[in-house]
């Protein structure tokens, strides 16, 4: 709860800091020391210090599992804005406080999404995240891609939200309540309003989380984008939808397992194929990384079908590592000119540091072992293997585990092993801080791949 | 007495409908005697200035359909946002004494934010239509 | 009058509106679509809602969530409206035109 009220205010304070203050790097110091505010708070929240005592009735519940996820977003926010923050100025220095202001008001949408008890309040939480991310997208107000992609966006969002309101409504028909845990499955739980609304539901969440086949408009959206906004919403918000759909599927939906597993399986799957499949054939880094967004959504959407310790664990892991490889990969990405394979060519050579981590980034991605990628694959795998059934879809996640490394491995060995041409973009020189905090983020990875009781060890203590 | 317009919402007999009928069947008919009077009563002179559209005396010209200034459009999206928030205020209305001062502390964070969004806007300059 | 009245009318408007979301080219005219959708929720919520509350008789508070619920509905569908608007109409700035076949500039 802190967290929740933190966040809105922030993101009010930081609207009127670009009205108070002129200069970008202040704006930016503001919203760093919003977020460290925000990440104590939620910290303090977890060990029980609370700052407000709010009835908050059969509306919001705040778990471990969601205080710990809330603290891994907003740390993964904290990196996002330490990395990137400087390159927000090219897309508009004009606003370039409201887009700080979104940023804290999708964090409190997040809040709600892995926090709810009640329909109502995932449905207001998706829609905080969505509608300023509508505004994110379209953010590059003279770019006729940026603009295709925020309506595009625009079009399929509201759409999947109707489609998400009708299962509400029809599931609001056969229980009578908003409450997920007043939900009583056993008493009617063949009836037809119940299920229709269910699969809405189902098919509403795959389309936010971009899993196929509802996945069509993710590649368009994320290279249409500001490369420095893609990072942000292929990211943080990407897993925290998933946290909020397992908990939806968790806690309403668990009675039904037997009806929706086998349709997530085959989402899973699908999801699996055309992403990595696709990837493969792309001849741009950032759509490359569209891609395998994708393709990491079909693993987490693994979790979905397991349902079980091992699952929620691994989506914790899956989220801190996905997202953290991901938004250092983009901030190098965001410091090019020019997104094609051959921009990285010779980049080892100019760059040497640089290019070390974007190899960590890189082979967590693609799941090699002492990165946290591997760790968070591992216990996918893991969970599915508990149920006991299923055992194609593992074979099947392994197969796509395995094609995914082509197209990281090549980003590697342009950096590494071509010589640099005249295609090689020009690489604005990063600062120090920009370095360090590579750095600091590589080792996370590292060392999560190592220990992942350090992130784990949260849930229990 | 019968209440003619109060409808008794509690059976859904046919006659329950009755008050819904007289009342579309007033308003159609009030429709049709003002046209029907206006028509008959009015005198007419058809020259070809008094056919013409009145304008403030300024002599017309084009097509009425014509692309309205932009900057209209930032004015109108404001107010559809401002008045659909009014709402909110709806149930509070309803259960005003019941909520008591709890409601009206709750009601009056909810017009403090509203205040922060409309003084940004004034800030920003959203409602300057001269430039 | 029976709840299925209600629900065959509120999924009636919601298909016309998916029909045209995904036939119509006119960005103004799917989004209005969208909108048809989101009214035909509500006139559901606004039906079950009476529903339970009748069913459950003595207590006066039951099934008043759902029209709770519609107007969040309302408020969400007013801020996607303003978002919504401006995405179009910065479009027709660009392009002059607001036909959604001219979004192909991402296929490559």
């Amino acid at each position: 709860m802190n967290a929740l009220v933190l966040s809105a205010i922030l993101g009010v304070v930081m609207m009127f800091s670009g009205i108070l203050l002129k200069r970008p790097a202040a704006i930016r110091s503001v919203a760093i020391i919003g977020l460290l505010l925000l990440l104590a708070s939620n910290m303090l929240d977890m060990s029980g210090t609370r700052f407000f005592s709010i009835n908050l009735g059969d509306f919001l519940h705040f778990d471990r599992f969601a205080f710990l996820f809330n603290s891994v977003a907003i740390f993964c926010v904290l990196v996002y804005v330490l990395l990137t923050g400087k390159a927000i100025e090219r897309v508009g220095v004009k606003n370039y406080a409201d887009y700080f202001a979104l940023f804290f008001f999708v964090l409190c949408g997040i809040f709600l999404v892995t926090s709810f008890q009640s329909l109502l309040i995932l449905f207001l939480g998706i829609e905080i995240i969505t509608i300023p991310l509508y505004i994110l997208t379209g953010s590059d107000k003279r770019n006729l891609k940026s603009n295709e992609a925020s309506l595009k966006y625009f079009l399929m969002g509201a759409f999947s939200t109707g489609l998400m309101l009708m299962g509400i409504a029809l599931i609001y028909g056969a229980q009578g309540t908003f409450a997920i845990e007043k939900f009583n499955l056993l008493k009617i739980p063949g009836s037809p309003l119940m299920i229709a609304g269910m699969l809405l539901m189902l098919f509403s969440m795959a389309f936010k989380v971009s899993a196929a086949p509802l996945h069509f408009w993710t590649p368009d959206v994320y290279d249409g984008a500001p490369t420095v906004f893609t990072s942000f919403m292929a990211t943080v918000v990407k897993a925290a939808v998933f946290i909020g759909f397992i908990r939806l599927f968790e806690n309403a939906f668990g009675l039904l397992q037997p009806t929706w597993q086998l349709w997530v399986a085959l989402m899973a799957a699908a999801t699996l194929f055309v992403g990595n499949i696709t990837a493969v054939f792309q001849q741009s880094v950032k759509r490359m990384l569209a891609y395998s967004s994708i393709a990491q959504a079909g693993f987490m959407m693994l979790a979905i079908f397991a349902l079980n310790g091992d699952a929620k664990e691994g989506l914790l892991l899956y989220g801190a590592a996905y997202s953290l490889a991901t938004i250092g990969i983009f901030s190098v990405l965001s410091r090019m000119d020019d997104y094609s394979y051959e921009s990285f060519n010779g980049l080892a050579a100019r760059q040497p540091l640089v290019a070390a981590t974007l190899t960590i980034f890189l082979l967590s991605l693609a799941g090699i072992p002492l990165t946290a990628g591997f760790l968070a694959k591992f216990y996918m795998i893991k969970a599915v293997v508990a149920t006991g059934s299923n055992l194609w879809l593992v074979v099947f996640a392994l197969l796509m585990a395995a094609v995914s490394v082509y197209y990281y491995f090549r980003v590697i060995q342009a950096m590494y092993f071509r010589e640099a041409g005249e295609h090689s973009a020009s690489f604005q020189e990063p600062g120090k801080g920009f370095k360090w905090v590579l750095v600091l983020v590589a080792a996370l990875i590292i060392a999560l791949g190592l220990f992942p009781s350090l992130l784990l060890n949260w849930l229990y203590f | 007495m019968i209440h003619l317009l109060q409808a008794n919402i509690s059976t859904s007999a046919p006659s329950s409908y009755l008050p819904i009928g007289l009342q579309i069947a007033f308003a159609a008919g009030l429709v049709a005697l003002l046209m029907v009077l206006t028509h008959l009563l009015g005198p007419r002179r058809k020259t070809s200035d008094k056919l013409q559209n009145f304008t403030s005396g300024i002599e017309s010209h084009g097509d009425a359909r014509q692309p309205m200034a932009i900057k209209y459009f930032l004015t109108a999206i404001l107010f559809v946002l401002f008045d659909v928030e009014v709402i909110f205020f709806y149930p509070y209305a309803v259960n005003f004494k019941e909520l008591g001062w709890a409601g009206f502390g709750a009601v009056l964070m909810f017009v403090g934010f509203f205040l922060c969004g409309f003084i940004y806007i004034i800030k920003k300059g959203a409602l300057k239509w001269e430039d | 009058m029976p709840i299925n009245y209600y629900i065959f009318l509120a999924i009636a408007l919601f298909s016309i509106g998916v029909v045209g979301v995904l036939t119509r080219r006119n960005a103004i005219i799917i989004f209005m679509c969208i909108e048809l959708m989101l009214n035909s929720v509500n006139l559901l919520l606004v039906a079950f809602s009476k529903m339970h509350h009748l069913a459950a008789g003595a207590t006066p508070t039951t099934g008043i969530d759902g029209q709770l619920f519609v107007f969040f509905i309302m408020v969400v569908a007013a801020a996607e409206v303003s978002v919504g608007l401006a995405i179009i109409v910065m479009m027709y700035r660009n392009i002059h035109s607001v036909d959604v076949n001219f979004l192909n500039r991402l296929k490559h």
